[in-house]
């Protein structure tokens, strides 16, 4: 058993190292991704010029760049195989398990280089104090787990869609909504430094196991 | 089957028009609660009935039960937009706005988007068996929302909604002829459903997907 979850380990091992490769190669979604957030974020603070914006406010919109650039960036996940058809034959050579999770780890280094790209460009344009720094890392970091989770299965749902424009965020968004919300208060918290409420980490904690449980158990289906 | 439906359709409507008492402050148009509850109650089935199905394809890889499970959706979408309008009417009556982001309203609001990101997986995938297995598996994979919208998001926000009949003091608050109607409107809107999932798989017609 643990020679098999070993052998499990290099196949997840060989797949997040193979993306990296092929995406060194090919850096578009991964700029595109960066770019996304950046043009979003530049484009929100400078229409607001410098107004005084609710923490409420606020949280909601450093969620709603991190989802949507999010979107930008993973929907193309496994477009890579599916264009050159490989997608059989590599799983002749790593079980299912192993690539969706090797795509889930993928996703999860770019979503937390996104973050970490974005948050601190997102503060300082707006001009935010932080009070609860740890708060506001850990709700990034539970909620960029959700995101991948679900962000990765979404991913593979889409890619036999021949209509893909705006696909990939309308279905992401109502599954990962039970991460979304929460995340966006806690993040509120965490501007504010208002008494954080600590069942809804346990919320988030909780939906981010679910979503990983969910998508391991579906992405045999497919 | 039709028959008994049209009559206790029609039979609801004539109770509901010269039986039931106008709602206190809130006039004749109030009663549109009457059509705003059943359609919920179905919205809220014929989700559960698709993700049904769409386990009982994934399992025994049958395509009749993937045809099952769209049309459950189908349905349901067409359900949740009449019970989502019913029912911003009867809250701009009781609350005096349309929409106000209620937990009641989040929850239908989600269905809705879940429905429409369904329905739109399906149009936009071509391939019959990709089709079948992709949306059988967003249709479990959006269940897991259930467990949020009920016991978590009417605990993050206050809600206004009034509890369900059946709710956890155990007390029915209503007249008891309105709650025989709205208990009839709710049996009649489920045969509704359970008739017009039926209907096409008996004439067994090929239809578009």
């Amino acid at each position: 058993m643990t020679k098999l979850f070993a052998c499990r380990c290099e196949q997840i091992a060989a797949i997040v190292r193979k993306d990296f490769i092929v995406g060194l190669r090919r850096k578009a979604s991964f700029a595109a991704m960066m770019m996304f957030a950046l043009t979003a974020v530049a484009s929100l603070s400078l229409s607001t010029g410098g107004a005084p914006i609710d923490p409420k406010i606020l949280a909601a919109i450093l969620w709603v760049v991190i989802f949507f650039a999010a979107s930008a960036g993973i929907s193309s996940t496994f477009d890579d195989e599916a264009q050159a058809g490989t997608l059989p034959t590599l799983k002749l050579y790593a079980d299912a398990q192993a690539i969706l999770f090797g795509k889930m780890f993928g996703v999860f280094a770019s979503l937390t280089a996104l973050t970490i790209f974005i948050v601190p460009i997102f503060l300082v344009l707006f001009d935010v104090a932080v009070e609860g720094g740890l708060l506001l890392s850990t709700t990034i970091l539970l909620g960029v787990i959700g995101l991948s989770a679900a962000g990765t299965l979404t991913a593979a749902l889409t890619t036999s869609a021949t209509v893909k424009g705006g696909l990939f965020p309308i279905l992401l968004f109502p599954v990962t909504l039970p991460i979304f919300l929460p995340a966006i208060k806690l993040t509120e918290f965490a501007f504010t430094g208002a008494a954080s409420d600590s069942s809804l980490l346990v919320v988030m904690i909780l939906f981010d196991a679910i979503l990983v449980t969910a998508t391991s158990i579906l992405y045999d289906y497919l | 089957m039709n028959k008994v439906i049209i009559l206790l359709t029609l039979a609801i409507c004539a109770a509901i028009i010269f039986f039931v008492p106008p709602i206190k402050g809130l006039g004749d148009l109030a009663k549109i609660i009457f059509f705003h509850v059943p359609t919920a109650w179905v919205s809220v089935v014929a989700f559960f009935t698709s993700a049904f199905f769409a386990a009982k394809f994934l399992r025994e890889q049958n395509y009749s039960f993937d045809k099952l499970s769209a049309r459950a959706a189908r349905l349901g979408f067409v359900f949740v937009l009449l019970s989502t309008v019913s029912g911003a009417i009867f809250s701009k009556l009781t609350w005096g706005a349309y929409w106000n982001w209620d937990p009641r309203q989040t929850t239908i609001f989600v269905l809705i988007l879940i429905y429409g990101a369904y329905l739109t997986l399906r149009a936009a995938v071509s391939d019959e068996k990709i089709r079948a297995k992709v949306s059988a598996v967003y249709s479990l994979l959006s269940v897991l929302t259930v467990p949020f919208l009920v016991f978590v998001l009417p605990r993050m926000y206050f809600s206004l909604h009034p509890s369900p009949v059946l709710n956890t003091s155990g007390r029915v608050e209503m007249d008891s002829i309105v709650l025989i109607v709205l208990t009839a409107a709710v049996v009649d809107a489920t045969l509704i459903f359970i008739q017009l999932m039926k209907r096409d798989l008996s004439y067994n017609r090929k239809e578009p997907t």
